[in-house]
Protein backbone atom coordinates (compact mmCIF):
# COMPACT_ATOMS: atom_id res chain seq x y z
CA UNK A 1 0.00 0.00 0.00
CA UNK A 2 2.66 2.45 1.08
CA UNK A 3 6.33 1.80 0.41
CA UNK A 4 8.91 4.21 1.71
CA UNK A 5 12.39 3.34 0.47
CA UNK A 6 15.51 5.03 1.87
CA UNK A 7 13.85 8.41 2.08
CA UNK A 8 15.94 11.38 3.20
CA UNK A 9 14.80 14.93 3.45
CA UNK A 10 17.22 17.82 3.55
CA UNK A 11 16.34 21.37 4.52
CA UNK A 12 18.58 24.32 3.80
CA UNK A 13 18.58 26.43 6.93
CA UNK A 14 20.31 29.33 5.19
CA UNK A 15 17.41 30.19 2.90
CA UNK A 16 15.75 32.55 5.30
CA UNK A 17 18.98 34.28 6.26
CA UNK A 18 20.87 34.63 3.07
CA UNK A 19 18.58 36.05 0.46
CA UNK A 20 18.79 39.71 1.34
CA UNK A 21 20.68 42.04 -0.94
CA UNK A 22 23.01 43.11 1.87
CA UNK A 23 24.11 39.53 2.47
CA UNK A 24 24.52 38.88 -1.22
CA UNK A 25 26.64 41.98 -1.51
CA UNK A 26 28.81 41.11 1.46
CA UNK A 27 29.36 37.53 0.42
CA UNK A 28 30.26 38.62 -3.07
CA UNK A 29 33.22 40.68 -1.91
CA UNK A 30 34.15 38.97 1.29
CA UNK A 31 34.77 35.32 0.75
CA UNK A 32 35.42 34.63 4.41
CA UNK A 33 32.04 35.81 5.43
CA UNK A 34 30.31 33.84 2.73
CA UNK A 35 27.84 31.80 4.67
CA UNK A 36 28.53 28.14 5.04
CA UNK A 37 25.86 25.86 3.73
CA UNK A 38 23.80 24.90 6.71
CA UNK A 39 21.76 21.79 6.26
CA UNK A 40 19.34 19.96 8.40
CA UNK A 41 18.31 16.42 7.70
CA UNK A 42 14.71 16.18 8.80
CA UNK A 43 14.56 12.57 7.66
CA UNK A 44 17.48 10.23 7.40
CA UNK A 45 17.29 7.11 5.30
CA UNK A 46 13.81 6.08 6.35
CA UNK A 47 12.39 2.82 5.02
CA UNK A 48 9.19 1.02 5.89
CA UNK A 49 6.23 -0.69 4.31
CA UNK A 50 2.61 -0.42 5.26
CA UNK A 51 0.20 -3.16 4.26
CA UNK A 52 -3.40 -2.60 3.29
CA UNK A 53 -5.64 -2.09 6.30
CA UNK A 54 -2.80 -1.56 8.73
CA UNK A 55 -2.91 1.26 11.23
CA UNK A 56 0.52 2.72 11.79
CA UNK A 57 1.31 5.15 14.58
CA UNK A 58 4.17 7.62 14.49
CA UNK A 59 5.68 8.75 17.77
CA UNK A 60 8.64 10.86 18.71
CA UNK A 61 9.44 14.14 20.39
CA UNK A 62 8.84 17.52 18.75
CA UNK A 63 10.99 17.96 15.65
CA UNK A 64 11.59 14.25 15.24
CA UNK A 65 10.34 14.38 11.66
CA UNK A 66 6.83 12.99 12.05
CA UNK A 67 5.01 15.71 10.18
CA UNK A 68 7.70 15.87 7.50
CA UNK A 69 7.28 12.15 6.95
CA UNK A 70 3.52 12.58 6.57
CA UNK A 71 4.06 15.37 4.07
CA UNK A 72 6.45 13.25 2.05
CA UNK A 73 4.00 10.35 1.98
CA UNK A 74 1.07 12.57 0.99
CA UNK A 75 3.07 14.12 -1.84
CA UNK A 76 3.23 17.67 -0.47
CA UNK A 77 7.02 17.41 -0.39
CA UNK A 78 9.32 15.55 -2.71
CA UNK A 79 12.03 13.64 -0.83
CA UNK A 80 15.61 14.76 -1.41
CA UNK A 81 16.65 11.14 -1.76
CA UNK A 82 14.79 7.88 -1.92
CA UNK A 83 11.39 6.92 -3.17
CA UNK A 84 7.82 6.85 -1.95
CA UNK A 85 5.28 4.62 -3.64
CA UNK A 86 1.65 4.94 -2.66
CA UNK A 87 -1.13 2.80 -4.10
CA UNK A 88 -4.58 4.15 -3.45
CA UNK A 89 -6.40 7.39 -2.77
CA UNK A 90 -5.11 9.48 0.08
CA UNK A 91 -7.10 11.70 2.43
CA UNK A 92 -4.60 13.95 4.14
CA UNK A 93 -5.84 15.37 7.42
CA UNK A 94 -2.58 17.09 8.15
CA UNK A 95 -3.98 20.40 9.14
CA UNK A 96 -7.69 20.91 9.30
CA UNK A 97 -9.19 23.86 7.54
CA UNK A 98 -6.08 24.68 5.55
CA UNK A 99 -8.19 25.43 2.50
CA UNK A 100 -10.72 27.67 4.16
CA UNK A 101 -11.27 31.21 3.07
CA UNK A 102 -12.31 33.29 6.07
CA UNK A 103 -14.42 35.64 3.97
CA UNK A 104 -16.61 32.88 2.60
CA UNK A 105 -19.55 31.26 4.36
CA UNK A 106 -19.53 27.73 5.72
CA UNK A 107 -21.58 26.57 2.74
CA UNK A 108 -19.12 28.04 0.25
CA UNK A 109 -16.17 26.69 2.19
CA UNK A 110 -17.54 23.16 2.11
CA UNK A 111 -17.33 23.28 -1.67
CA UNK A 112 -13.98 25.05 -1.78
CA UNK A 113 -12.34 22.78 0.78
CA UNK A 114 -13.92 19.72 -0.78
CA UNK A 115 -12.42 20.70 -4.12
CA UNK A 116 -9.05 21.23 -2.48
CA UNK A 117 -9.24 17.72 -1.05
CA UNK A 118 -9.94 16.40 -4.52
CA UNK A 119 -13.66 15.59 -4.24
CA UNK A 120 -15.81 15.83 -7.33
CA UNK A 121 -18.75 18.18 -7.64
CA UNK A 122 -21.23 15.31 -7.82
CA UNK A 123 -19.81 13.71 -4.72
CA UNK A 124 -20.03 16.97 -2.78
CA UNK A 125 -23.62 17.55 -3.82
CA UNK A 126 -24.51 14.08 -2.61
CA UNK A 127 -22.65 14.34 0.65
CA UNK A 128 -23.42 17.96 1.46
CA UNK A 129 -26.13 17.11 3.98
CA UNK A 130 -23.99 14.47 5.66
CA UNK A 131 -21.23 17.01 6.15
CA UNK A 132 -23.56 19.61 7.59
CA UNK A 133 -25.24 17.03 9.80
CA UNK A 134 -21.98 15.74 11.19
CA UNK A 135 -20.59 19.21 11.83
CA UNK A 136 -23.68 20.27 13.84
CA UNK A 137 -23.46 23.67 12.17
CA UNK A 138 -26.69 23.78 10.18
CA UNK A 139 -27.74 27.07 11.77
CA UNK A 140 -24.50 28.75 10.77
CA UNK A 141 -24.31 27.64 7.15
CA UNK A 142 -24.48 31.15 5.74
CA UNK A 143 -22.18 32.82 8.23
CA UNK A 144 -18.68 33.74 7.05
CA UNK A 145 -16.13 31.43 8.60
CA UNK A 146 -14.20 34.38 10.02
CA UNK A 147 -16.99 34.74 12.60
CA UNK A 148 -16.67 31.12 13.71
CA UNK A 149 -14.97 30.07 16.92
CA UNK A 150 -11.88 27.91 16.44
CA UNK A 151 -13.84 24.91 17.68
CA UNK A 152 -16.51 25.45 15.05
CA UNK A 153 -13.92 25.77 12.30
CA UNK A 154 -12.33 22.52 13.41
CA UNK A 155 -15.68 20.75 13.47
CA UNK A 156 -16.50 21.87 9.97
CA UNK A 157 -13.06 20.91 8.69
CA UNK A 158 -13.18 17.48 10.32
CA UNK A 159 -16.60 16.82 8.86
CA UNK A 160 -15.46 17.71 5.35
CA UNK A 161 -12.31 15.64 5.42
CA UNK A 162 -13.89 12.51 6.90
CA UNK A 163 -16.86 12.31 4.57
CA UNK A 164 -14.83 10.27 2.08
CA UNK A 165 -13.92 6.63 2.43
CA UNK A 166 -10.31 6.94 1.41
CA UNK A 167 -8.03 3.97 0.99
CA UNK A 168 -5.32 5.72 2.95
CA UNK A 169 -5.93 8.17 5.75
CA UNK A 170 -3.19 10.43 7.03
CA UNK A 171 -3.97 11.95 10.39
CA UNK A 172 -1.90 14.44 12.31
CA UNK A 173 -3.07 14.98 15.86
CA UNK A 174 -6.69 15.91 15.22
CA UNK A 175 -8.73 13.80 17.57
CA UNK A 176 -8.84 16.59 20.10
CA UNK A 177 -11.23 18.66 18.04
CA UNK A 178 -14.21 20.56 19.36
CA UNK A 179 -16.15 19.98 22.58
CA UNK A 180 -16.32 16.72 24.51
CA UNK A 181 -19.35 15.49 22.64
CA UNK A 182 -17.77 16.14 19.26
CA UNK A 183 -14.48 14.58 20.38
CA UNK A 184 -16.33 11.39 21.16
CA UNK A 185 -18.10 11.57 17.82
CA UNK A 186 -14.89 12.14 15.86
CA UNK A 187 -13.18 9.31 17.68
CA UNK A 188 -16.03 6.97 16.76
CA UNK A 189 -15.85 8.11 13.16
CA UNK A 190 -12.13 7.34 13.10
CA UNK A 191 -12.71 3.91 14.61
CA UNK A 192 -15.37 3.25 12.03
CA UNK A 193 -13.00 4.12 9.21
CA UNK A 194 -10.25 1.98 10.68
CA UNK A 195 -12.57 -0.98 11.06
CA UNK A 196 -13.74 -0.48 7.50
CA UNK A 197 -10.26 -1.47 6.32
CA UNK A 198 -8.71 1.94 5.75
CA UNK A 199 -4.95 2.10 5.93
CA UNK A 200 -4.00 4.76 8.44
CA UNK A 201 -0.88 6.74 9.24
CA UNK A 202 -1.47 8.39 12.56
CA UNK A 203 0.62 10.93 14.45
CA UNK A 204 -0.12 11.72 18.07
CA UNK A 205 1.55 12.63 21.31
CA UNK A 206 -1.11 10.76 23.20
CA UNK A 207 0.44 7.37 23.87
CA UNK A 208 -2.94 6.19 25.06
CA UNK A 209 -4.71 6.73 21.73
CA UNK A 210 -1.76 5.34 19.79
CA UNK A 211 -1.89 2.15 21.79
CA UNK A 212 -5.62 1.95 21.38
CA UNK A 213 -5.75 2.50 17.62
CA UNK A 214 -2.52 1.28 16.09
CA UNK A 215 -1.26 -2.12 15.05
CA UNK A 216 2.32 -1.07 14.60
CA UNK A 217 4.27 1.96 15.72
CA UNK A 218 7.24 3.76 14.21
CA UNK A 219 9.36 5.64 16.72
CA UNK A 220 11.25 8.53 15.15
CA UNK A 221 14.04 10.56 16.65
CA UNK A 222 15.96 13.31 14.85
CA UNK A 223 14.91 11.96 11.51
CA UNK A 224 15.96 8.40 12.22
CA UNK A 225 13.84 5.37 12.90
CA UNK A 226 14.63 4.18 16.41
CA UNK A 227 12.27 1.29 16.32
CA UNK A 228 9.42 -0.25 14.39
CA UNK A 229 7.26 -2.87 16.01
CA UNK A 230 4.03 -3.83 17.74
CA UNK A 231 2.30 -0.81 19.27
CA UNK A 232 2.52 -1.81 22.93
CA UNK A 233 6.15 -2.81 22.84
CA UNK A 234 7.41 0.33 21.08
CA UNK A 235 5.18 2.65 23.10
CA UNK A 236 6.37 1.39 26.45
CA UNK A 237 9.98 1.56 25.35
CA UNK A 238 9.42 5.10 24.08
CA UNK A 239 7.79 6.08 27.34
CA UNK A 240 10.72 4.66 29.29
CA UNK A 241 13.26 6.60 27.26
CA UNK A 242 11.37 9.87 27.52
CA UNK A 243 10.32 9.79 31.14
CA UNK A 244 13.10 7.69 32.66
CA UNK A 245 10.63 5.13 33.99
CA UNK A 246 8.02 2.76 32.67
CA UNK A 247 4.37 3.74 32.52
CA UNK A 248 3.47 1.39 35.37
CA UNK A 249 6.17 2.92 37.50
CA UNK A 250 4.93 6.42 36.92
CA UNK A 251 1.38 5.45 37.74
CA UNK A 252 2.63 3.82 40.93
CA UNK A 253 4.77 6.83 41.76
CA UNK A 254 1.86 9.22 41.25
CA UNK A 255 -0.29 7.16 43.54
CA UNK A 256 2.36 7.23 46.22
CA UNK A 257 2.82 10.96 45.85
CA UNK A 258 -0.89 11.42 46.28
CA UNK A 259 -0.89 9.29 49.41
CA UNK A 260 1.92 11.31 50.91
CA UNK A 261 0.17 14.53 50.08
CA UNK A 262 -2.92 13.33 51.88
CA UNK A 263 -0.83 12.24 54.81
CA UNK A 264 0.80 15.64 55.14
CA UNK A 265 -2.57 17.34 54.86
CA UNK A 266 -3.85 15.20 57.71
CA UNK A 267 -0.83 16.07 59.77
CA UNK A 268 -1.44 19.78 59.28
CA UNK A 269 -4.96 19.38 60.49
CA UNK B 1 1.48 12.90 -27.36
CA UNK B 2 1.64 11.32 -23.94
CA UNK B 3 2.50 14.65 -22.34
CA UNK B 4 -0.52 16.31 -23.90
CA UNK B 5 -2.75 13.42 -22.81
CA UNK B 6 -1.42 13.82 -19.28
CA UNK B 7 -2.08 17.54 -19.25
CA UNK B 8 -5.66 17.04 -20.44
CA UNK B 9 -6.46 14.33 -17.90
CA UNK B 10 -4.95 16.47 -15.16
CA UNK B 11 -7.06 19.42 -16.25
CA UNK B 12 -10.19 17.29 -16.15
CA UNK B 13 -9.33 16.01 -12.72
CA UNK B 14 -8.74 19.43 -11.24
CA UNK B 15 -11.28 21.42 -13.23
CA UNK B 16 -13.68 21.43 -10.27
CA UNK B 17 -11.00 22.87 -8.03
CA UNK B 18 -10.20 25.44 -10.70
CA UNK B 19 -13.86 26.40 -10.85
CA UNK B 20 -14.05 26.70 -7.08
CA UNK B 21 -10.94 28.88 -6.93
CA UNK B 22 -12.31 31.20 -9.61
CA UNK B 23 -15.67 31.31 -7.84
CA UNK B 24 -13.93 32.18 -4.59
CA UNK B 25 -12.12 35.07 -6.23
CA UNK B 26 -15.39 36.40 -7.57
CA UNK B 27 -17.17 36.13 -4.23
CA UNK B 28 -14.33 37.68 -2.27
CA UNK B 29 -13.78 40.45 -4.79
CA UNK B 30 -17.30 41.79 -4.69
CA UNK B 31 -18.17 41.05 -1.11
CA UNK B 32 -19.38 44.09 0.81
CA UNK B 33 -19.39 46.36 -2.24
CA UNK B 34 -22.78 47.88 -3.02
CA UNK B 35 -22.42 47.78 -6.80
CA UNK B 36 -20.74 44.38 -6.81
CA UNK B 37 -20.13 42.99 -10.25
CA UNK B 38 -21.32 46.23 -11.89
CA UNK B 39 -17.87 47.56 -11.04
CA UNK B 40 -16.40 45.25 -13.68
CA UNK B 41 -18.43 47.19 -16.25
CA UNK B 42 -18.15 50.61 -14.72
CA UNK B 43 -14.48 50.68 -13.82
CA UNK B 44 -13.00 50.50 -17.33
CA UNK B 45 -15.52 53.07 -18.59
CA UNK B 46 -14.61 55.55 -15.89
CA UNK B 47 -10.90 54.92 -16.42
CA UNK B 48 -11.32 55.49 -20.12
CA UNK B 49 -13.24 58.72 -19.54
CA UNK B 50 -10.54 60.06 -17.25
CA UNK B 51 -7.80 59.25 -19.72
CA UNK B 52 -9.77 60.56 -22.67
CA UNK B 53 -10.34 63.79 -20.78
CA UNK B 54 -6.68 64.13 -19.82
CA UNK B 55 -5.32 63.44 -23.28
CA UNK B 56 -7.84 65.15 -25.49
CA UNK B 57 -8.51 68.18 -23.30
CA UNK B 58 -5.30 68.80 -21.35
CA UNK B 59 -2.68 67.59 -23.81
CA UNK B 60 -4.81 68.44 -26.84
CA UNK B 61 -3.92 65.08 -28.28
CA UNK B 62 -5.93 64.31 -31.36
CA UNK B 63 -6.03 61.55 -33.93
CA UNK B 64 -7.54 62.60 -37.25
CA UNK B 65 -10.26 60.38 -38.62
CA UNK B 66 -10.16 57.91 -35.73
CA UNK B 67 -12.73 57.30 -33.05
CA UNK B 68 -10.41 58.13 -30.17
CA UNK B 69 -12.69 56.74 -27.43
CA UNK B 70 -12.84 53.34 -29.10
CA UNK B 71 -9.13 53.48 -29.87
CA UNK B 72 -8.35 54.22 -26.21
CA UNK B 73 -10.82 51.77 -24.74
CA UNK B 74 -9.64 48.83 -26.87
CA UNK B 75 -6.05 49.32 -25.80
CA UNK B 76 -6.98 50.00 -22.21
CA UNK B 77 -9.18 46.94 -21.77
CA UNK B 78 -6.60 44.60 -23.24
CA UNK B 79 -3.66 46.09 -21.42
CA UNK B 80 -5.52 46.15 -18.11
CA UNK B 81 -6.34 42.50 -18.51
CA UNK B 82 -2.70 41.65 -19.02
CA UNK B 83 -1.52 43.85 -16.18
CA UNK B 84 -4.06 42.67 -13.61
CA UNK B 85 -3.85 39.01 -14.56
CA UNK B 86 -0.05 38.81 -14.49
CA UNK B 87 0.06 40.70 -11.21
CA UNK B 88 -2.36 38.43 -9.40
CA UNK B 89 -0.88 35.32 -11.00
CA UNK B 90 2.52 36.42 -9.72
CA UNK B 91 1.36 36.59 -6.09
CA UNK B 92 -0.92 33.54 -6.30
CA UNK B 93 1.63 30.91 -5.35
CA UNK B 94 2.99 32.86 -2.40
CA UNK B 95 -0.45 33.78 -1.03
CA UNK B 96 -1.73 30.22 -1.28
CA UNK B 97 1.26 28.80 0.50
CA UNK B 98 -0.75 27.56 3.49
CA UNK B 99 -2.58 25.28 1.08
CA UNK B 100 0.45 24.14 -0.86
CA UNK B 101 2.16 23.23 2.39
CA UNK B 102 -0.67 21.02 3.59
CA UNK B 103 -2.39 19.27 0.75
CA UNK B 104 -1.05 17.97 -2.53
CA UNK B 105 -2.43 20.16 -5.31
CA UNK B 106 -0.73 20.78 -8.63
CA UNK B 107 0.67 24.21 -8.02
CA UNK B 108 0.21 25.57 -11.53
CA UNK B 109 -3.49 25.67 -10.80
CA UNK B 110 -3.13 28.92 -8.86
CA UNK B 111 -1.59 31.19 -11.53
CA UNK B 112 -3.76 29.60 -14.23
CA UNK B 113 -6.92 30.12 -12.17
CA UNK B 114 -5.98 33.77 -11.69
CA UNK B 115 -5.41 34.33 -15.41
CA UNK B 116 -8.81 32.78 -16.11
CA UNK B 117 -10.59 34.68 -13.35
CA UNK B 118 -9.31 38.03 -14.60
CA UNK B 119 -10.13 36.75 -18.09
CA UNK B 120 -13.80 36.39 -17.18
CA UNK B 121 -13.67 39.92 -15.86
CA UNK B 122 -12.11 40.95 -19.15
CA UNK B 123 -15.03 39.45 -21.04
CA UNK B 124 -17.37 41.56 -18.93
CA UNK B 125 -15.42 44.70 -19.81
CA UNK B 126 -16.06 43.95 -23.48
CA UNK B 127 -19.71 44.87 -22.89
CA UNK B 128 -19.01 48.56 -22.20
CA UNK B 129 -16.51 48.51 -25.08
CA UNK B 130 -19.26 47.27 -27.38
CA UNK B 131 -21.63 49.97 -26.11
CA UNK B 132 -19.04 52.64 -26.82
CA UNK B 133 -18.45 51.24 -30.31
CA UNK B 134 -22.18 51.47 -30.96
CA UNK B 135 -22.93 54.91 -29.55
CA UNK B 136 -19.86 57.04 -30.32
CA UNK B 137 -18.48 58.50 -33.51
CA UNK B 138 -20.18 59.84 -36.58
CA UNK B 139 -19.46 59.80 -40.27
CA UNK B 140 -15.84 58.93 -40.81
CA UNK B 141 -15.19 57.97 -37.18
CA UNK B 142 -18.19 55.69 -36.88
CA UNK B 143 -17.05 52.11 -36.19
CA UNK B 144 -19.01 49.33 -37.80
CA UNK B 145 -19.36 45.82 -36.50
CA UNK B 146 -18.04 43.56 -39.22
CA UNK B 147 -17.40 39.96 -40.09
CA UNK B 148 -13.77 40.15 -38.98
CA UNK B 149 -14.99 40.35 -35.36
CA UNK B 150 -14.94 36.57 -35.57
CA UNK B 151 -11.16 36.87 -35.42
CA UNK B 152 -11.23 38.72 -32.09
CA UNK B 153 -11.64 35.57 -29.94
CA UNK B 154 -8.57 34.17 -31.66
CA UNK B 155 -6.56 37.26 -30.69
CA UNK B 156 -7.88 37.15 -27.13
CA UNK B 157 -6.95 33.48 -26.75
CA UNK B 158 -3.42 34.26 -27.93
CA UNK B 159 -3.31 37.08 -25.39
CA UNK B 160 -4.58 34.68 -22.70
CA UNK B 161 -1.80 32.19 -23.49
CA UNK B 162 0.77 34.95 -23.43
CA UNK B 163 -0.57 36.19 -20.08
CA UNK B 164 -0.57 32.68 -18.60
CA UNK B 165 3.02 32.16 -19.69
CA UNK B 166 4.20 35.41 -18.14
CA UNK B 167 2.12 34.69 -15.01
CA UNK B 168 3.68 31.25 -14.57
CA UNK B 169 7.14 32.69 -15.04
CA UNK B 170 6.56 35.57 -12.59
CA UNK B 171 5.01 33.35 -9.92
CA UNK B 172 8.08 31.11 -10.09
CA UNK B 173 10.57 33.95 -9.83
CA UNK B 174 8.68 35.71 -7.03
CA UNK B 175 8.81 32.60 -4.83
CA UNK B 176 12.60 32.81 -4.75
CA UNK B 177 12.91 36.56 -5.01
CA UNK B 178 10.13 38.43 -3.25
CA UNK B 179 11.57 41.68 -4.62
CA UNK B 180 9.90 40.72 -7.87
CA UNK B 181 6.61 42.15 -6.59
CA UNK B 182 8.13 45.62 -6.60
CA UNK B 183 10.30 45.18 -9.65
CA UNK B 184 7.33 44.04 -11.69
CA UNK B 185 5.33 47.04 -10.49
CA UNK B 186 7.94 49.25 -12.15
CA UNK B 187 8.16 47.07 -15.23
CA UNK B 188 4.42 47.15 -15.81
CA UNK B 189 4.37 50.95 -15.49
CA UNK B 190 7.09 51.26 -18.11
CA UNK B 191 5.32 48.68 -20.25
CA UNK B 192 2.15 50.73 -19.97
CA UNK B 193 3.87 53.79 -21.40
CA UNK B 194 5.80 52.10 -24.19
CA UNK B 195 2.64 50.40 -25.41
CA UNK B 196 0.67 52.75 -27.65
CA UNK B 197 -2.55 52.74 -25.64
CA UNK B 198 -3.48 56.41 -25.52
CA UNK B 199 -1.19 57.58 -28.30
CA UNK B 200 -0.51 56.40 -31.81
CA UNK B 201 2.76 54.74 -32.72
CA UNK B 202 3.34 57.48 -35.35
CA UNK B 203 4.38 59.94 -32.63
CA UNK B 204 7.38 57.76 -31.83
CA UNK B 205 10.61 58.68 -33.70
CA UNK B 206 10.83 56.66 -36.89
CA UNK B 207 14.07 55.00 -35.86
CA UNK B 208 12.51 53.65 -32.66
CA UNK B 209 9.27 52.44 -34.18
CA UNK B 210 10.52 48.94 -35.17
CA UNK B 211 11.50 48.34 -31.55
CA UNK B 212 8.10 49.44 -30.29
CA UNK B 213 6.48 47.12 -32.76
CA UNK B 214 8.25 44.12 -31.20
CA UNK B 215 6.17 44.58 -28.04
CA UNK B 216 3.83 41.55 -27.96
CA UNK B 217 1.08 43.59 -26.34
CA UNK B 218 1.28 46.10 -29.19
CA UNK B 219 0.89 43.26 -31.68
CA UNK B 220 -2.24 41.97 -29.92
CA UNK B 221 -3.78 45.41 -29.37
CA UNK B 222 -2.94 46.56 -32.88
CA UNK B 223 -4.58 43.49 -34.35
CA UNK B 224 -7.77 44.02 -32.38
CA UNK B 225 -7.80 47.73 -33.25
CA UNK B 226 -7.45 47.21 -36.97
CA UNK B 227 -10.53 45.00 -36.87
CA UNK B 228 -12.61 47.21 -34.59
CA UNK B 229 -11.62 50.63 -35.94
CA UNK B 230 -11.07 50.00 -39.63
CA UNK B 231 -12.69 46.68 -40.34
CA UNK B 232 -9.47 45.27 -41.77
CA UNK B 233 -8.14 41.95 -40.50
CA UNK B 234 -4.51 41.43 -39.45
CA UNK B 235 -2.39 39.71 -42.09
CA UNK B 236 -1.77 35.98 -41.96
CA UNK B 237 1.76 36.72 -40.86
CA UNK B 238 0.53 38.82 -37.94
CA UNK B 239 -1.97 36.16 -36.91
CA UNK B 240 0.76 33.55 -37.05
CA UNK B 241 3.08 35.69 -34.96
CA UNK B 242 0.35 36.13 -32.33
CA UNK B 243 -0.13 32.38 -31.98
CA UNK B 244 3.60 31.86 -31.85
CA UNK B 245 4.01 34.46 -29.12
CA UNK B 246 1.10 33.04 -27.10
CA UNK B 247 2.01 29.37 -27.32
CA UNK B 248 5.74 30.05 -27.08
CA UNK B 249 5.44 32.14 -23.93
CA UNK B 250 3.09 29.64 -22.35
CA UNK B 251 5.52 26.83 -23.12
CA UNK B 252 8.49 28.69 -21.67
CA UNK B 253 6.53 29.79 -18.59
CA UNK B 254 5.27 26.25 -17.97
CA UNK B 255 8.75 24.82 -18.36
CA UNK B 256 10.29 27.28 -15.88
CA UNK B 257 7.45 26.63 -13.45
CA UNK B 258 7.69 22.87 -13.78
CA UNK B 259 11.46 22.83 -13.33
CA UNK B 260 11.24 24.74 -10.06
CA UNK B 261 7.94 23.81 -8.45
CA UNK B 262 9.37 21.12 -6.19
CA UNK B 263 11.61 23.70 -4.56
CA UNK B 264 8.76 26.13 -3.80
CA UNK B 265 7.97 24.53 -0.49
CA UNK B 266 11.34 25.49 1.00
CA UNK B 267 11.09 29.14 0.05
CA UNK B 268 7.56 30.24 0.80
Amino acid sequence: MIRVNNVSMKFDLGIDKGSSFKNMFISFFDKKRRRKKEYFWALNNISFHVKKGEVIGLIGSNGAGKSTLLKVVSGVMKPTKGKVVVNGSIAPMIELGAGFDAELTARENIYLNGAVLGYSEKFLNEKFDDIVEFSELRDFLDVPVKNFSSGMVAKLAFSISTVVDPEILIVDEILSVGDIKFQEKSRNKMMEMIKGGTTVLYVSHSIESIKELCDRVIWLDHGNIVKIGPAKEVCSEYYLSQMGETEEESIKRRKEEKKEEEKSKKKKK
Amino acid sequence: MKVIKNIISNFKRYSFLMKQLILRDFKVKYKRSVLGIVWSLLYPVLMMLVMAMVFSQMFRYNMEGVNYLVYLMTGLVMFNYFSEATNSAMTSVVTNFSLINKVYIPKYIFPIAKALFVGINFLLTLIPLLVIILITGSGETKCVINLWYLLLPYIFVCLLFFTMGIGLFLSTVSVFLRDMFYIYGIIITIWNYVTPIFYDISIIPLALQPIFKLNPLYIFINGARSIILYGTPPSFLELGVMLLIGVGTLAIGSLVFKKNQDKFIYYV
